[in-house]
Protein backbone atom coordinates (compact mmCIF):
# COMPACT_ATOMS: atom_id res chain seq x y z
CA UNK A 1 0.00 0.00 0.00
CA UNK A 2 0.94 3.30 -0.87
CA UNK A 3 0.76 5.38 2.35
CA UNK A 4 2.17 2.25 4.48
CA UNK A 5 5.34 2.60 2.19
CA UNK A 6 5.61 6.30 2.46
CA UNK A 7 5.36 6.23 6.12
CA UNK A 8 7.91 3.40 6.87
CA UNK A 9 10.02 5.10 3.96
CA UNK A 10 10.49 8.63 6.55
CA UNK A 11 11.60 5.82 9.20
CA UNK A 12 9.66 7.68 11.89
CA UNK A 13 9.75 5.81 15.40
CA UNK A 14 6.37 5.78 16.86
CA UNK A 15 6.52 6.90 20.31
CA UNK A 16 3.52 6.78 22.92
CA UNK A 17 5.04 9.37 25.22
CA UNK A 18 2.97 8.43 28.65
CA UNK A 19 2.82 10.99 31.85
CA UNK A 20 0.20 12.63 34.03
CA UNK A 21 2.13 15.95 34.27
CA UNK A 22 1.27 18.15 31.76
CA UNK A 23 4.42 20.22 32.16
CA UNK A 24 6.45 17.33 31.63
CA UNK A 25 4.59 16.25 28.85
CA UNK A 26 5.65 19.22 26.93
CA UNK A 27 9.12 19.23 28.02
CA UNK A 28 9.44 15.48 26.63
CA UNK A 29 7.48 16.73 23.87
CA UNK A 30 9.66 19.39 22.99
CA UNK A 31 12.96 16.78 23.28
CA UNK A 32 12.00 14.49 20.61
CA UNK A 33 10.69 17.64 18.10
CA UNK A 34 14.54 19.13 18.75
CA UNK A 35 15.56 15.65 17.73
CA UNK A 36 14.70 16.65 13.89
CA UNK A 37 12.28 14.13 11.97
CA UNK A 38 13.76 10.93 13.81
CA UNK A 39 10.65 10.45 16.44
CA UNK A 40 6.56 10.91 15.63
CA UNK A 41 5.57 11.44 18.89
CA UNK A 42 1.75 9.95 20.24
CA UNK A 43 1.25 11.47 24.02
CA UNK A 44 -1.50 10.30 26.42
CA UNK A 45 -1.90 10.94 30.32
CA UNK A 46 -2.53 8.10 31.57
CA UNK A 47 -2.03 4.24 31.48
CA UNK A 48 -5.34 3.77 30.61
CA UNK A 49 -5.06 5.78 27.53
CA UNK A 50 -2.32 4.10 26.70
CA UNK A 51 -4.02 0.85 27.06
CA UNK A 52 -6.54 1.97 24.76
CA UNK A 53 -4.19 3.21 22.28
CA UNK A 54 -2.21 0.07 22.29
CA UNK A 55 -5.84 -1.57 21.77
CA UNK A 56 -5.30 -3.40 25.52
CA UNK A 57 -8.40 -2.75 27.16
CA UNK A 58 -10.34 -5.53 28.52
CA UNK A 59 -12.59 -5.99 25.33
CA UNK A 60 -9.74 -7.23 23.46
CA UNK A 61 -11.62 -6.48 20.40
CA UNK A 62 -8.30 -5.62 18.13
CA UNK A 63 -6.02 -8.71 17.18
CA UNK A 64 -2.20 -8.49 18.58
CA UNK A 65 -1.10 -7.84 14.71
CA UNK A 66 -3.20 -4.16 14.34
CA UNK A 67 -2.29 -2.94 17.77
CA UNK A 68 2.04 -3.51 17.08
CA UNK A 69 2.02 -0.95 13.97
CA UNK A 70 0.52 1.53 15.92
CA UNK A 71 3.56 2.10 18.42
CA UNK A 72 7.33 1.16 17.95
CA UNK A 73 8.11 2.44 22.12
CA UNK A 74 6.69 3.23 24.38
CA UNK A 75 8.25 6.30 26.86
CA UNK A 76 6.01 5.76 30.43
CA UNK A 77 6.51 7.53 33.64
CA UNK A 78 6.58 5.38 36.66
CA UNK A 79 4.32 7.03 39.39
CA UNK A 80 0.90 7.54 37.91
CA UNK A 81 -2.32 7.86 39.83
CA UNK A 82 -4.22 4.88 39.01
CA UNK A 83 -2.50 2.76 36.85
CA UNK A 84 1.49 3.36 37.44
CA UNK A 85 3.96 2.97 34.40
CA UNK A 86 4.84 -0.71 36.29
CA UNK A 87 1.29 -1.77 35.48
CA UNK A 88 1.50 -0.65 31.93
CA UNK A 89 4.66 -2.61 31.36
CA UNK A 90 3.32 -5.16 33.04
CA UNK A 91 0.24 -5.25 30.64
CA UNK A 92 2.25 -4.45 27.31
CA UNK A 93 5.21 -7.31 28.05
CA UNK A 94 2.34 -9.79 29.35
CA UNK A 95 0.54 -9.55 25.70
CA UNK A 96 1.56 -11.81 23.15
CA UNK A 97 2.71 -9.82 20.32
CA UNK A 98 4.52 -11.40 17.53
CA UNK A 99 6.93 -8.93 18.24
CA UNK A 100 7.38 -6.89 21.46
CA UNK A 101 7.00 -3.61 21.82
CA UNK A 102 9.87 -2.09 24.08
CA UNK A 103 8.91 -0.11 27.21
CA UNK A 104 11.28 2.29 28.83
CA UNK A 105 10.32 3.62 31.95
CA UNK A 106 10.98 7.18 33.40
CA UNK A 107 11.43 8.66 36.83
CA UNK A 108 12.40 11.44 39.22
CA UNK A 109 13.47 8.63 41.39
CA UNK A 110 16.60 6.94 41.77
CA UNK A 111 15.83 3.83 43.63
CA UNK A 112 17.61 0.27 42.72
CA UNK A 113 14.71 -1.89 44.18
CA UNK A 114 12.05 -0.13 41.75
CA UNK A 115 14.66 0.12 38.43
CA UNK A 116 15.22 -3.12 39.11
CA UNK A 117 11.29 -4.27 39.81
CA UNK A 118 11.25 -2.69 36.30
CA UNK A 119 13.94 -4.38 34.38
CA UNK A 120 13.12 -7.71 35.84
CA UNK A 121 9.99 -7.68 34.19
CA UNK A 122 11.35 -6.92 30.80
CA UNK A 123 11.79 -2.90 30.61
CA UNK A 124 14.28 -2.35 27.96
CA UNK A 125 15.93 0.66 29.94
CA UNK A 126 14.53 3.21 33.20
CA UNK A 127 15.98 7.37 32.85
CA UNK A 128 15.84 9.31 35.89
CA UNK A 129 14.06 12.21 35.45
CA UNK A 130 14.53 15.03 34.09
CA UNK A 131 14.98 14.04 30.83
CA UNK A 132 18.13 15.61 28.57
CA UNK A 133 18.36 15.24 24.76
CA UNK A 134 20.59 12.20 25.01
CA UNK A 135 18.03 10.31 26.80
CA UNK A 136 15.75 11.01 23.98
CA UNK A 137 18.57 9.75 21.15
CA UNK A 138 18.98 6.78 23.22
CA UNK A 139 15.56 5.33 22.19
CA UNK A 140 16.47 4.81 18.61
CA UNK A 141 18.43 1.69 20.12
CA UNK A 142 15.79 -0.24 20.90
CA UNK A 143 13.68 -0.11 17.87
CA UNK A 144 15.16 -0.46 14.67
CA UNK A 145 12.86 -0.21 11.71
CA UNK A 146 14.03 -1.24 8.03
CA UNK A 147 12.74 1.48 5.68
CA UNK A 148 11.05 -1.73 3.48
CA UNK A 149 9.65 -3.91 5.93
CA UNK A 150 5.52 -4.10 5.09
CA UNK A 151 3.57 -4.89 7.89
CA UNK A 152 2.87 -8.54 6.74
CA UNK A 153 6.84 -9.72 6.38
CA UNK A 154 10.15 -8.41 6.20
CA UNK A 155 12.27 -9.21 9.08
CA UNK A 156 12.77 -6.23 11.24
CA UNK A 157 15.80 -5.44 13.46
CA UNK A 158 14.61 -4.73 16.65
CA UNK A 159 17.00 -5.13 19.85
CA UNK A 160 14.09 -6.81 21.79
CA UNK A 161 13.64 -9.31 19.14
CA UNK A 162 17.35 -9.62 17.88
CA UNK A 163 17.46 -10.80 21.94
CA UNK A 164 14.68 -13.49 21.25
CA UNK A 165 15.85 -14.73 18.33
CA UNK A 166 17.70 -17.10 20.13
CA UNK A 167 14.73 -18.15 21.93
CA UNK A 168 11.97 -17.08 19.81
CA UNK A 169 9.16 -17.92 22.12
CA UNK A 170 10.60 -16.96 25.62
CA UNK A 171 8.86 -14.11 26.54
CA UNK A 172 9.57 -14.62 30.53
CA UNK A 173 11.22 -11.80 31.96
CA UNK A 174 14.52 -11.56 32.71
CA UNK A 175 17.04 -8.59 33.33
CA UNK A 176 18.08 -7.07 30.14
CA UNK A 177 19.99 -4.78 30.74
CA UNK A 178 20.98 -1.87 27.71
CA UNK A 179 21.15 -4.46 25.33
CA UNK A 180 22.97 -2.00 22.56
CA UNK A 181 23.30 -4.02 19.32
CA UNK B 1 15.92 52.69 25.81
CA UNK B 2 18.63 51.50 23.42
CA UNK B 3 18.55 47.57 21.67
CA UNK B 4 21.96 47.09 23.88
CA UNK B 5 20.84 48.42 26.73
CA UNK B 6 17.97 46.13 27.47
CA UNK B 7 20.12 43.23 25.89
CA UNK B 8 22.37 43.68 29.06
CA UNK B 9 19.41 44.57 31.55
CA UNK B 10 18.51 41.22 30.38
CA UNK B 11 21.46 39.61 30.41
CA UNK B 12 21.76 40.86 34.03
CA UNK B 13 18.70 39.83 35.53
CA UNK B 14 18.87 36.24 34.04
CA UNK B 15 22.61 35.76 35.72
CA UNK B 16 20.93 36.97 39.28
CA UNK B 17 18.18 34.67 38.91
CA UNK B 18 21.10 31.62 38.63
CA UNK B 19 23.05 33.00 40.94
CA UNK B 20 20.06 32.97 43.49
CA UNK B 21 19.41 29.43 43.01
CA UNK B 22 16.21 30.81 41.11
CA UNK B 23 17.08 28.68 38.28
CA UNK B 24 19.14 25.91 37.68
CA UNK B 25 20.73 24.46 33.94
CA UNK B 26 16.88 22.59 33.57
CA UNK B 27 16.16 25.83 32.12
CA UNK B 28 18.98 27.08 30.08
CA UNK B 29 18.10 23.62 28.39
CA UNK B 30 14.68 24.69 27.96
CA UNK B 31 15.96 27.86 26.36
CA UNK B 32 18.28 25.31 24.30
CA UNK B 33 14.86 23.58 22.88
CA UNK B 34 13.15 26.73 21.37
CA UNK B 35 13.77 27.56 17.82
CA UNK B 36 11.47 28.91 14.99
CA UNK B 37 9.80 25.54 15.03
CA UNK B 38 8.71 25.91 18.38
CA UNK B 39 9.59 29.96 19.19
CA UNK B 40 7.04 29.92 21.87
CA UNK B 41 8.60 26.58 24.04
CA UNK B 42 9.85 28.33 27.25
CA UNK B 43 6.81 30.65 27.70
CA UNK B 44 4.60 27.59 26.83
CA UNK B 45 6.49 25.14 29.08
CA UNK B 46 6.48 27.89 32.00
CA UNK B 47 2.76 28.85 31.65
CA UNK B 48 1.89 24.85 31.93
CA UNK B 49 4.02 24.74 34.88
CA UNK B 50 2.16 28.46 36.59
CA UNK B 51 -1.39 26.54 35.79
CA UNK B 52 0.02 22.96 37.28
CA UNK B 53 1.63 24.51 40.55
CA UNK B 54 -1.32 26.61 41.46
CA UNK B 55 -3.53 23.71 41.13
CA UNK B 56 -1.74 21.36 43.21
CA UNK B 57 -1.00 24.75 45.53
CA UNK B 58 -4.93 24.98 46.24
CA UNK B 59 -5.48 21.08 46.77
CA UNK B 60 -2.14 20.91 48.78
CA UNK B 61 -4.20 23.56 51.18
CA UNK B 62 -7.69 22.01 51.18
CA UNK B 63 -6.12 18.87 51.57
CA UNK B 64 -3.75 20.05 54.87
CA UNK B 65 -6.50 21.92 56.44
CA UNK B 66 -8.71 19.03 56.73
CA UNK B 67 -9.24 17.29 60.19
CA UNK B 68 -8.27 14.10 59.40
CA UNK B 69 -5.27 14.98 56.97
CA UNK B 70 -4.58 12.38 54.28
CA UNK B 71 -0.58 12.35 54.07
CA UNK B 72 -0.82 9.81 50.82
CA UNK B 73 -2.49 12.12 49.21
CA UNK B 74 -0.40 14.92 50.41
CA UNK B 75 2.62 13.16 49.34
CA UNK B 76 1.31 12.56 45.54
CA UNK B 77 0.79 16.45 45.40
CA UNK B 78 4.09 17.63 46.37
CA UNK B 79 5.26 14.65 44.48
CA UNK B 80 4.44 16.11 41.07
CA UNK B 81 5.31 19.59 41.94
CA UNK B 82 8.71 18.51 42.71
CA UNK B 83 8.58 16.79 39.27
CA UNK B 84 7.55 19.52 37.21
CA UNK B 85 9.32 22.49 39.50
CA UNK B 86 12.91 20.05 38.91
CA UNK B 87 11.62 19.74 34.87
CA UNK B 88 11.76 23.78 34.46
CA UNK B 89 14.52 24.43 36.97
CA UNK B 90 12.83 25.98 39.33
CA UNK B 91 15.35 25.12 41.67
CA UNK B 92 14.21 26.55 44.88
CA UNK B 93 10.44 24.81 44.50
CA UNK B 94 11.93 21.86 43.97
CA UNK B 95 13.77 22.03 47.13
CA UNK B 96 11.34 22.96 49.41
CA UNK B 97 9.26 20.02 47.70
CA UNK B 98 11.81 17.60 49.25
CA UNK B 99 11.82 18.60 52.34
CA UNK B 100 7.94 18.71 51.77
CA UNK B 101 7.86 14.97 51.56
CA UNK B 102 10.24 14.55 54.53
CA UNK B 103 7.46 15.97 56.56
CA UNK B 104 4.75 13.86 54.90
CA UNK B 105 6.57 10.84 55.42
CA UNK B 106 6.86 11.93 59.37
CA UNK B 107 2.76 12.58 59.06
CA UNK B 108 3.68 15.63 60.23
CA UNK B 109 0.55 18.23 59.86
CA UNK B 110 2.50 21.41 61.50
CA UNK B 111 6.16 20.83 59.50
CA UNK B 112 3.24 20.12 56.34
CA UNK B 113 1.60 23.40 56.56
CA UNK B 114 5.44 25.12 57.00
CA UNK B 115 6.82 23.67 54.08
CA UNK B 116 3.81 24.59 52.09
CA UNK B 117 3.84 28.35 53.14
CA UNK B 118 7.58 28.03 51.97
CA UNK B 119 6.82 26.15 49.01
CA UNK B 120 3.75 29.12 47.95
CA UNK B 121 6.74 31.58 48.77
CA UNK B 122 9.04 30.04 46.70
CA UNK B 123 6.62 29.35 43.93
CA UNK B 124 5.49 33.10 43.78
CA UNK B 125 9.06 34.69 43.77
CA UNK B 126 10.15 32.47 40.70
CA UNK B 127 6.90 33.25 38.90
CA UNK B 128 7.80 36.83 39.37
CA UNK B 129 11.21 36.60 38.49
CA UNK B 130 9.74 34.55 35.43
CA UNK B 131 7.23 37.02 34.32
CA UNK B 132 9.91 39.51 34.65
CA UNK B 133 12.53 37.40 32.62
CA UNK B 134 9.66 37.40 29.48
CA UNK B 135 8.71 41.31 30.06
CA UNK B 136 12.22 41.77 29.23
CA UNK B 137 12.41 39.77 26.05
CA UNK B 138 9.46 41.41 24.82
CA UNK B 139 10.93 44.82 25.52
CA UNK B 140 13.98 43.85 23.30
CA UNK B 141 11.87 42.60 20.63
CA UNK B 142 9.46 45.18 20.50
CA UNK B 143 12.69 47.62 19.94
CA UNK B 144 13.44 45.53 16.85
CA UNK B 145 16.50 43.27 19.02
CA UNK B 146 17.07 39.92 19.59
CA UNK B 147 17.34 38.12 22.91
CA UNK B 148 20.72 37.31 23.64
CA UNK B 149 21.45 33.50 24.66
CA UNK B 150 22.28 33.11 28.06
CA UNK B 151 24.96 30.58 27.31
Amino acid sequence: MKGEEERLGGVELRVLLVDDSPVERRIVEGLFKSTGDMFQVITVDSGRRAMEILGLNEHKTESPDVVEHKVDIILTDYCMPEMTGYDLLKAVKEQNFDRTIPVIIMSSENEPQRINRCLAIGAEDFIIKPLQTNDVLRLKNYARRSAISPRNGTKRKMTAELMAENGATDRRPRLTGLAVA
Amino acid sequence: MEIGNLQRRYLDFASTLFHEGFLDNQFTQLQQLQDESSPEFVLEVVTLFFEDSEKLLDELSRTLNQQAVDFKKVDAHVHQLKGSSASIGAQRVKNVCVAFRNCCEEMNQEGCLRCLRQVRNEYFLVKNKLETLFALEQQIVAAGGSVPMMW
